[in-house]
């Protein structure tokens, strides 16, 4: 009961200070003016996929699609456009420079399929989620007369993730931007098992988001 | 009686658990590939899908089981539109109508699977590793392809190694495709067969203008 007692204060100090994500955006754009997007006009947000020991994962751009989708921007998600091109936005053949591109674009099957789209920037992402440091240990017990968790348990996630914008018209490009977000969880075992998640990708993902969308300015 | 429920609900539950962290896996690929986007060749070939590739179940450990092979007919066939103007799909070289066509027998050498248990990395692994044998219409080999493709996939909490598995397969049967693309006529004895074969259809078509033109003069 002691003990249980003596957990209340650290549940508030780690409600209040556990839960939240460190932030930083870093952006560079070659003008200080939004880019001019019209309203039949369409970005797409790719994932990098072709770093041999992580995965920019399809949930992280489905969520920063949405966030832009909130803006008026019209997204096309990025499996359509990646199906639509099969195979030169494969991992294996995927565009990762200007030249490139401006060669691909060239061909007018691929440039046909753009235009069909109204696909008129493209926004590459790049990064990770990843658990650095954990501590602590938490064991659950289950027995015929019951069952419970105790213990604590902490971990470190950052968030790095990277966005360059293409403009398909132009063959250029026309800004970066870089986020990282870092927070510790928690895990506390009182009998039942209370978790403290600090939403580190959730909070990268509204970051991003929101950035990218000041990056454009719809015109009707 | 009360304690009977209790143990009772305490093996589920145990079973619940126990299952739920099974590792293996057993996946069948039942998905679809997008029409390949290039412009194919003026040759035509006749692509041979034996039994033993067409219903290809790939174990690459005793874990776990892949079976690809409707996935990488379908596959192929969309990819091989993209390189050859005509194409004949045949089950046996025996069936083989088409004359002048190069014969491509494709088969799986290894599948190899990798987990973030194996790898120490937050992504499951699939690597198939492909043969692909060049032959002219009259049996003569022109050169053997080995094609490696690979795929991956991020580790998600509570995520179930089949489907993550069963994703990493469909990118790398993709890769396989654009691997296909990227590089078949960059083989230099495809390169050479292809020019041989676009020379000698040229000197044909001449031919026969010429004998046309005899007809027609008197």
């Amino acid at each position: 009961m002691k003990s249980s007692i003596k957990l209340i204060p650290l549940v508030f100090i780690l409600a209040l200070f556990g839960c939240s994500a460190t932030t930083t955006i870093d952006e560079y754009r070659p003008t200080g003016e939004a880019i001019e997007l019209d309203a039949n006009e369409r970005v797409v947000v790719l994932g990098r996929r072709d770093a041999g020991h992580y995965e920019t994962d399809r949930e992280f751009i489905g969520c920063v699609g949405d966030k832009m989708r909130g803006a008026d921007i019209q997204v096309l998600p990025e499996q359509e456009f990646i199906d639509a091109i099969y195979p030169w936005f494969e991992p294996r053949t995927a565009p990762k420079g200007l030249p490139r591109l401006k060669r691909l674009m060239q061909d007018a099957s691929v440039k046909t399929q753009v235009d069909e789209r109204n696909v008129r920037y493209l926004v590459w992402l790049d990064g990770s989620t990843e658990t650095l440091d954990s501590g602590g240990s938490i064991s659950c017990a289950i027995g015929p007369g019951g069952g419970g968790c105790f213990g604590f348990a902490q971990w470190d996630k950052v968030s790095v993730y990277e966005a360059i914008v293409w403009d398909l018209n132009e063959l250029t490009e026309k800004g970066r931007l870089r986020v990282d977000s870092e927070g510790t969880s928690y895990l506390i075992g009182a009998v039942a098992p209370i978790p403290f998640l600090t939403p580190v990708k959730s909070d990268a993902c509204s970051s991003m988001g929101n950035q990218l969308k000041n990056f454009f300015s719809v015109t009707q | 009686m009360l304690t009977i429920k209790m143990k009772t609900f305490a093996a589920i539950i145990s079973l619940v658990i126990l299952s739920g962290c099974s590792s293996s896996a057993s996946v069948q690929l039942t998905n679809e590939f997008p029409q390949v986007l290039a412009k194919p060749k003026a040759l035509s070939a006749a692509v041979v899908f034996e039994p033993s590739f067409a219903t290809y179940v790939a174990k690459p450990n005793a874990k776990t089981v892949i079976d690809i092979g409707a996935a990488q007919v379908r596959l192929l066939r969309n990819a091989f539109a993209g390189l050859f103007s005509t194409l004949e799909f045949v089950a046996s070289r025996e069936e083989i109508t088409a004359d002048n066509a190069m014969v491509i027998i494709p088969s799986v050498r290894e599948v190899q699977v990798s987990t973030p248990s194996e790898n120490y990395l937050n992504v499951f692994e699939v690597w198939i590793k492909y043969n692909l044998d060049f032959e002219t219409a009259e049996g003569e080999s022109i050169d053997s392809w080995f094609m490696p493709a690979y795929g991956k996939t991020p580790d998600a909490f509570m995520a179930s190694k089949s489907a993550a598995i069963e994703e990493a397969a469909i990118i790398a049967l993709r890769d396989a495709g654009a691997k296909l693309m990227l590089d078949f006529y960059r083989i230099p004895a495809v390169n050479n067969w292809a020019a041989e074969e676009q020379k000698r259809a040229r000197q044909q078509q001449d031919s026969i203008q010429q004998a046309k033109n005899a007809e027609v003069s008197p």
